[in-house]
């Protein structure tokens, strides 16, 4: 976009670092790298160029819930992505850690420093992790930071209170790492990357000088041909022997002895918490995942704990695979501060200090995705905020990305959150494939990616349009061309024509036709809440003034500050007539204006 | 300000209180609607006379429609307003034919709230607009508000807590494929989705005494000439009632009049009598009387203590039941004879319409009759109302076309695409059901998590 831009990090090394295991993508995940490609942020190319292995997940649930994931090698993840920064235009990185904000009449206009200089910009976005209080918890033992071997942001914190920005204890958890010649893999079971790679990026839409642009300066690239050389993941699963070890070390882990406050997340429990939620369950499922091509380093996906770390010794060791293992790095638990997203507007600035956004942890989400999204919406928003212009947001029936900020400033959130594709009401519309054609109307206006590649997506939509059409209106032999597709699906004959157009396009029109009731009928609810999207509630209404409206209503109401109808309606606990009256004070308001 | 693409509609006039019933259509559709339906060209603002015929091609009634162009109708929309005949029935055909057309249903006071925000009511109307959209909310809805309160809000958040179950299990494979769940149990989910089925037609069952409960129980009043008939409507109405309509332009060869019954409201229907051997003249009214009975739910056959019983015509007596026909005798003030013995076991009652005498007995008798329309819901009465009975019938289709999906063994992506629009479609009764609870039922139903 052009904007002049400083990144302030307290580690350039540690950029792109990534604290829980190196994966990428997965369930909605997935969708959400895809569509962070198609408004031109950097996850889809550098996952693609530094992944270790590729595999797409729920291949049999349907196209729609179709997601990619990749395994990465941590650290040539991190050195690409800090390189491509480096060689980013307008783009100035700086090591210092942020020590508080400077606020003047409300607004922010910079920040300060452990180093005493101090920067100034017209807007700030902050995306502080797990660093802002971080403190991590290994059993009693306690350690001030982010992620092991990090700092914490202990001052930031009060900066935000100090403009009115309310901030609460939120928990996660990683487990242990191990040296990968100490496991014994005989008898575990493998699993494989594909044969066949789904990649993240568009590669079909992007032309030479859009692809690799780390690795067309010449320098020394960091990426390898992607898919090429994947390696193997292993399974292996807890025994009774784990159960007796943890139960019998409960008080001992810091979540089960009252030593954390936060709340961590339900769908990434710690191993204590499994054991004690889920007692019927014999055995418990644990990945081994190398860590890169470089490095022997695995990760144990699925054994987050607190526990001591003799205990999680014991833990590991009685582990099938596992029994002569050696630890590289305990498991632990960090506690954070966020900021309850609802205090943010849509575009993610915050509502209490005008031109401050906030994006990632800080919002109360979890995953390097959602905190991709985020960022990358915040850092849009705040470039047209300089501007004057009005911010960038994605609507819930736009995309995965839509979605969740909807649901941060709209009901937020009490435990990290995840994005997972049940939260999506139309998640029909969003199969990974068509991320770039759906935010188009997006990417375009705002120039966020190349003119070459816009026209290239401009192309490929009219492509699919056309055949779209085509295949509903032309009769081939007895019917419809539509209908036999419908009919046979996979096995459906094709017009010759359209198996020269590209694959990527080939299988969008297909997605298009075989499901266009499904299309149709999401496409259709979808316009009926559009309307109500776009009724904006003026800032200063005053909703417990409002006649007739429940008291319970213009509470939440009030609380939560909904920026337009439609939002307001998904707010809990304000009812369908609620709406009405607020939508008529509206335009009752609306026209008293006018006429004065 | 720019509105919803859909077109709304509903009854504009109280069910049964005139002679002539009013529907209203509102939105885009409307001027596609006069095309569709009378074949006619739009033309604004002439009232038309014409057959109104529904999809199947049935004629319901001979109408009066008058097309309204946008801006200048009541609510400023392209809108269309039909008049049929004051029979709560035809008017009811009238409307479910227009919601089979693509209507959706009016909520309380959408027209005047799009009335008000196409401008079409100054802002001085404003205040008053809000007092009578709360004002029909609190009168019209009170009943509908005790129901959603209590039991049919009870039924509907049992409905939804299964579905949500039944959608968790499907979503827990669709939203975390590398977990290591038990294995898919498709078959309890076939098992939910049929007790949902079940439960959603038990309600959906209230509809018609929901309806009857608002429109009354059709009740017509048989019997041949000067049995008396008139005398007993008056009787049960409690006033002198006009013989003949005197609507002007009407063309009614019966009487309606609503009476209360213990609990119960009926409609009570004065037909021409049935002279066996009619004259031209009396054919028309005959011919208006069978096309009664054939949509009556209950019959008062009225009879003449003092004469011979003649027989009804079988186009009459098919319809009569021991269940839903009560015999009148009538003038038992004067000397009666043995009556004859009646075709069918029906429950009789002797009064006078003259001095009044027997009438608390027929009362009880009509009410204990009322009584067998009620639909018990378990140990509850609940009666659906129009509204409820659309977003119901959506939820059972989007049900049963799980059903289908799940016996062929589609996409699960598809499958859970129903049981979603199923739950949208409850919502659109309970309010707004948060995806959250999707995700708290499968949290607490699996071991998720690495």
């Amino acid at each position: 976009m052009g904007a002049s831009t400083l990144l302030l990090t307290g580690n350039i090394d540690t950029i792109a670092q990534m604290s829980c295991n190196p994966a990428i993508g997965g369930q909605a995940k997935g969708q959400m790298v895809r569509e962070i490609d198609a408004l031109g942020g950097e996850m889809a190319i550098n996952t693609d160029l530094t992944a270790i292995q590729f595999r797409l997940l729920n291949e049999s649930k349907g196209p729609a819930v179709r997601s990619p994931r990749a395994q990465c090698d941590k650290k040539a993840y991190q050195f690409r992505l800090k390189h491509t920064l480096e060689l980013q235009k307008n783009l100035q990185i700086f090591q210092a850690t942020v020590t508080g904000l400077i606020y003047k009449n409300g607004r922010v206009v910079g920040c300060q420093t452990n180093l005493d200089i101090e920067f100034m910009g017209h807007t700030v976005v902050v995306t502080t992790g797990t660093f802002l209080r971080g403190l991590m918890h290994v059993g009693q033992n306690k350690n001030e930071g982010g992620r092991l071997g990090d700092f914490s942001a202990k001052t930031l914190s009060a900066s935000l209170i100090e403009a009115g920005i309310e901030l609460q204890r939120l928990k996660t958890g990683t487990p242990p790492r191990l040296l990968g010649r100490s496991i014994n893999f005989t008898g575990l079971q493998e699993q494989k990357g594909d044969a066949k790679p789904t990649l993240f990026a568009f590669h079909d839409t992007r032309d030479p000088e859009d692809l690799f642009h780390v690795e067309q300066t010449g320098e020394r690239r960091l990426g390898w041909s992607p898919g090429s050389e994947q390696v193997s993941c292993w399974m292996t699963y807890t025994t009774p022997a784990s159960e007796k070890i943890v139960r019998d070390n409960l008080h001992k882990s810091a979540m089960y002895s009252g030593e954390i406050e936060g709340i961590g997340p339900r769908y990434c429990p710690s191993i204590e918490d499994k054991f004690v939620r889920f007692a019927d369950k014999p055995r418990h499922l644990l990945f081994l995942e190398p860590e890169g091509r470089s490095t022997n380093e695995y990760y144990i996906n699925g054994l987050s704990t607190s526990l001591p770390f003799d205990v999680q010794l014991d833990l590991v060791h009685s582990i099938p695979g596992l029994e002569q293992a050696v630890l590289l790095r305990p498991a632990y638990a960090v506690e954070y501060d966020f900021a309850p997203p609802t205090q943010l507007f849509p575009s993610l600035e915050s509502r209490k200090a005008e031109n401050l956004f906030l994006a990632g942890q800080i919002n109360g989400t979890s995953g390097y995705e959602e905190a991709a999204a985020q960022g990358l919406i915040a850092g849009v928003n705040a470039v047209l905020k300089v501007r004057g212009e009005a911010p960038l947001i994605i609507q819930r029936h736009e995309g995965y990305i839509g979605v969740l900020i909807d649901d941060l400033v709209t009901k937020g959130t009490i435990e990290p959150y995840r994005m997972f594709t049940s939260r999506a009401e139309h998640r029909l519309l969003f199969n990974h494939g068509s991320a770039e054609l759906r935010l188009i109307e997006h990417s375009k206006p705002h120039k966020l990616l190349s003119d070459s590649r816009i026209s290239n997506i401009s192309h490929k939509l009219s492509r699919v349009h056309y055949w779209q059409n085509y295949l509903e209106n032309t009769r081939s032999g007895a019917g419809i061309w539509a209908e036999g597709i419908r009919r046979d699906k996979e096995i459906a004959i094709l017009p010759s024509e359209l198996n020269t157009e590209t694959p990527e396009i080939r299988e969008e029109v297909l997605y298009r036709v075989i499901y266009a009731g499904y299309l149709d009928r999401e496409l259709r609810q979808v316009e009926k809440l559009k309307h109500v999207e776009k009724i904006r509630i003026p800032l200063e209404i005053n909703y417990a003034a409002i006649p007739g409206m429940r008291r319970e209503s213009a509470l939440k109401l009030a609380q939560f500050r909904p920026q337009n109808l439609g939002q307001a309606s998904r707010i809990s606990g304000v009812n369908p007539a609620d709406i009405s009256i607020l939508m008529i004070q509206i335009a009752a308001q609306r026209r008293a204006a006018e006429q004065s | 300000m720019s509105f919803p693409a859909d077109t709304i509609a509903a009854l504009a006039t109280p069910v049964g209180t005139a002679a002539l019933a009013l529907i209203r259509a509102s939105g885009p559709a409307a001027s596609t609607l006069v095309q569709e339906i009378f074949a006619r060209a739009p033309l604004p603002r002439q009232a038309q006379h014409a057959d109104y015929r529904d999809l199947q091609g049935v004629l319901i009634d001979d109408v009066l429609f008058t097309f309204f162009a946008n801006p200048n109708s009541f609510t400023g929309e392209d809108s269309l307003e039909i008049s049929c005949h004051g029979n709560p029935f035809i008017a009811q055909k009238i409307l479910a034919d227009l919601l089979a057309r693509g209507c959706r249903s009016a909520e309380a006071g959408e027209f005047s709230k799009r009335a008000f925000l196409n401008g079409r009511l100054d802002l001085s109307q404003a205040e008053a607009v809000m007092d009578l959209i709360h004002a029909r909310s609190d009168q019209a809805l009170a009943a509908a508000n005790q129901q959603l309160r209590g039991s049919l809000g009870r039924h509907m958040a049992e409905l939804s807590t299964l579905l949500i179950k039944t959608l968790a299990h499907v979503e827990a494979y669709i939203d975390f494929p590398e977990e290591d769940l038990p294995t898919e149990n498709r078959q309890n989910i076939d098992k939910d989705i049929d007790t949902l089925i079940i439960n959603t037609d038990r309600l959906l069952a209230t509809s018609h005494y929901g309806a009857l409960l608002r429109n009354g129980i059709k009740t017509v009043i048989l019997g041949e000439p000067n049995a008396g008939k008139s005398s007993l409507l008056n009787c049960l109405v409690g006033r002198e009632r006009a013989l003949v309509s005197s609507e002007p332009g009407t063309t009614r060869d019966y009487l309606e009049e609503l009476i209360i019954v213990g609990p119960y409201c009926l409609r009570l229907i004065d037909t021409a009598g049935l002279n066996p051997k009619p004259a031209l003249l009396e054919k028309r009214g005959i011919e208006k009387s069978r096309e009664q009975a054939a949509e009556a739910d209950l019959f008062l056959w009225v009879i003449d203590a003092t004469r011979p019983r003649p027989d009804l015509p079988s186009e009459f007596s098919q319809h009569l039941t021991a269940k839903n026909t009560l015999v009148v005798y009538n003038k038992c003030d004067l000397p009666v004879i043995d009556p004859s013995p009646l075709p069918q076991p029906f429950q009789c009652v002797n009064i006078s319409a003259l001095t009044i005498t027997g009438l608390t007995t027929l009362q009880d008798a009509l009410a204990k009759m009322a009584s067998s329309f009620q639909v018990n819901v378990g140990s509850e009465v609940i009666a659906i109302n129009t509204r409820h009975t659309q977003s119901l019938e959506q939820a059972k289709k989007c049900l049963l076309a799980a059903k289908i999906k799940l016996a062929e063994n589609v996409h699960s992506e598809l499958l859970s695409s129903d049981l979603m629009t199923a739950l949208e479609s409850f919502a659109q009764i309970s309010g707004k059901i948060d995806h959250e609870r999707i995700l708290d039922e499968l949290f607490a139903t699996f071991c998720i998590g690495k």
